[in-house]
């Protein structure tokens, strides 16, 4: 079954159209690549999915259910990571966590036991100091820990390898290819090697459209016959 | 309740770890210290200046404080308080889109009405506590130094003016909700009040306005009776609603988060 | 000087509040490192010529960060 179903969605800012009759879906366990240049739309159409724009036509829905702006009760099925991830930097990570776990109507006793496997699985074991003083891959890791935690059937990440150094990039995407077990990904970028290495379907965005979609070996086979 | 309770909390260990809920504090205290200070302090002054002024050929009178000078001073001291306590909170939205965290908050399926109503009721707290800090230090000093019965109808006057500023904290929040920066939030507040006020100088509206329950401060020294001001209590109190249902329906369409 | 012995009662405590807000915004000011506009040096100068409470209310006002 299709976790995520975008069928024919528009978007317009003015007489601006960003997204253009965009139809597209994402299955279970598998890692969905969004590529497109800056500006194409892969924020606006994640923002959309998330209920926080409001989409001028066309459906999305998530888990079978269909998103509504402004009160997405979809969002309880997805988790996100924001391009720069913010979090409130008087808190320490484990009191972010726990706001979050609250937030989501977590039970205390799971969530407490679920902050501590996800502190592990993005390493940030040990770290007890506020988010004010993290860097940029520290906020990236505290972002996929928050994202994950209520156990999301779809995970939105936007462009979550593009700020940080290889080697942070590199264990970013390892994370997020031990997660495809639990959940489906969405993730937008414009780095090919990352797309490469762990997506499994992937789709190009070009003017609001799908220039171009398939599974990877689909799209490299077209590639090669357009020479 | 859960999501409401989680949010006032991440909002007032905000207001803890960022040192906004201690300054507060003192400085409410400091205020609550001076509006007797003040009285006690005028004829002293006058004292030390009737010398010169003498010198130039002035007699000057002898004045005689009394609680009420102090409850004057209160009055003066008033619009400060209220505009410190809307500048300090200002931000609580807009610092909120800047920054973008409403966003994991709102994706983690937390109603955006809870957002402003908890955000509302942890302002209003800190309005409640520092006026309730303001007035019963006043209160306290002017029953030792002087005698609080010289004075009528003190409660409902503390009424009106808590209900003021309970008014203008309701008008913030409206107005964080419409637009994103604090520069806007506050010029908007400010430029909402100015209105009002030149609308008031009109005669025959003035008491349907809020703000006509500063002038309560007259009933102090038994000028005009308790019914003058039941227009402004409900319109005050209508308009507190309406102001936060309105923030409510904004903030639930607002998509520039 | 009776004058001083009755204005003792606010004195005294109108003097360590002011006190502890003074010290309060200084320590603040040093364990932060960014403000909204000004730099250490200026926000510093302005909590002890405001003294009292006029110079904290600038800095918590217009110097503090929201974080």
């Amino acid at each position: 079954m299709d976790i995520l179903t975008l069928s024919d969605v528009s978007k317009a800012f003015g007489s601006k159209k960003i997204i253009d009759n965009l139809s597209f879906s994402v299955g279970e366990h598998n890692i969905f690549g969004f590529i497109g240049q800056n500006g194409a739309g892969k924020t606006t159409t994640m923002k959309m999915i998330l209920g926080l724009l409001k989409i001028d036509s066309g459906e999305i829905t998530v888990n079978g259910e269909s998103v509504k702006f402004g009160n997405a009760k979809t969002n309880r099925e997805i988790g996100y990571l924001p391009d720069v991830p913010e979090f409130y930097g008087f808190m320490t990570p484990k009191e972010y966590l726990t706001f979050c776990g609250k937030i989501a109507g977590i039970e205390k006793k799971y969530c407490d036991k679920r902050i501590e496997e996800l502190i592990k699985l993005v390493g940030l074991n040990g770290v007890n100091k506020r988010i004010s003083g993290f860097s940029r891959g520290m906020k990236q890791r505290l972002g996929i820990a928050q994202a994950l935690l209520g156990n999301p059937k779809l995970l939105i990440c936007d462009e979550p390898t593009s700020a940080l150094d290889p080697l942070g990039r590199k264990e970013i995407l390892d994370i997020l290819s031990d997660v495809k077990k639990h959940t489906a990904i969405l993730l937008s970028t414009h780095i090919l090697s990352d797309v490469e290495r762990i997506c499994d379907k992937i789709a190009f965005l070009y003017n609001g459209k799908l220039a171009l979609s398939g599974t990877i070996d689909e799209v490299k086979v077209f590639i090669m016959e357009m020479g | 309740m859960k999501q409401i309770s989680a949010f006032i909390q991440k909002e007032l260990l905000e207001c803890m770890r960022t040192g906004k809920c201690i300054f507060m504090l003192i400085l409410f205290v400091i205020f609550g210290i001076m509006n007797p200070a003040f009285a006690k302090l005028t004829p002293w002054l006058i004292d030390i200046m009737s010398d010169s002024f003498s010198n130039m050929g002035l007699s000057v009178e002898k004045v005689t404080v009394d609680a009420l000078t102090s409850w004057m001073q209160f009055c003066k001291n008033y619009p400060f308080t209220i505009i410190i306590l809307l500048l300090m909170f200002c931000n609580t939205l807009s610092a909120e889109y800047q920054t973008g965290t409403l966003i994991n908050v709102i994706t983690k399926g937390m109603n955006r009405w809870k957002i402003v109503l908890s955000k509302s009721i942890v302002i209003f707290a800190f309005w409640t506590a520092g006026y309730l800090l303001i007035f019963g230090i006043t209160y306290g000093y002017n029953a030792y130094f002087w005698d609080n019965n010289i004075v009528s109808c003190l409660a409902f006057f503390a009424v009106c003016y808590y209900l003021a500023g309970i008014w203008l904290i309701s008008l913030m929040i409206f107005m964080s909700t419409v637009f994103n920066s604090n520069s806007s939030v506050i010029l908007s507040v400010g430029g909402i009040f100015l209105g009002i006020y030149l609308i008031g100088m009109l005669p025959k509206i003035d008491k349907y306005l809020p703000w006509y329950l500063l002038d309560s401060s007259k009933l102090l020294i038994n000028d005009g009776s308790i019914s003058d001001y039941r227009f402004a209590v409900v319109i005050t109190i209508l308009s507190v609603i309406i102001n936060i249902v309105a923030a409510v329906f904004c903030f639930s369409r607002k998509s520039t988060l | 000087m009776k004058y001083i012995s009755e204005i003792l009662p606010f004195l005294i405590p109108l003097i360590i509040a002011e006190l502890v807000l003074f010290v309060f915004t200084i320590r603040h000011i040093l364990t932060h490192e960014n403000y909204k506009c000004g730099n250490r040096m200026l926000w510093i100068i302005v909590a002890i010529v405001g003294m009292g409470f006029i110079g904290p209310i600038l800095y918590f006002t217009l110097g503090r960060e929201d974080a």
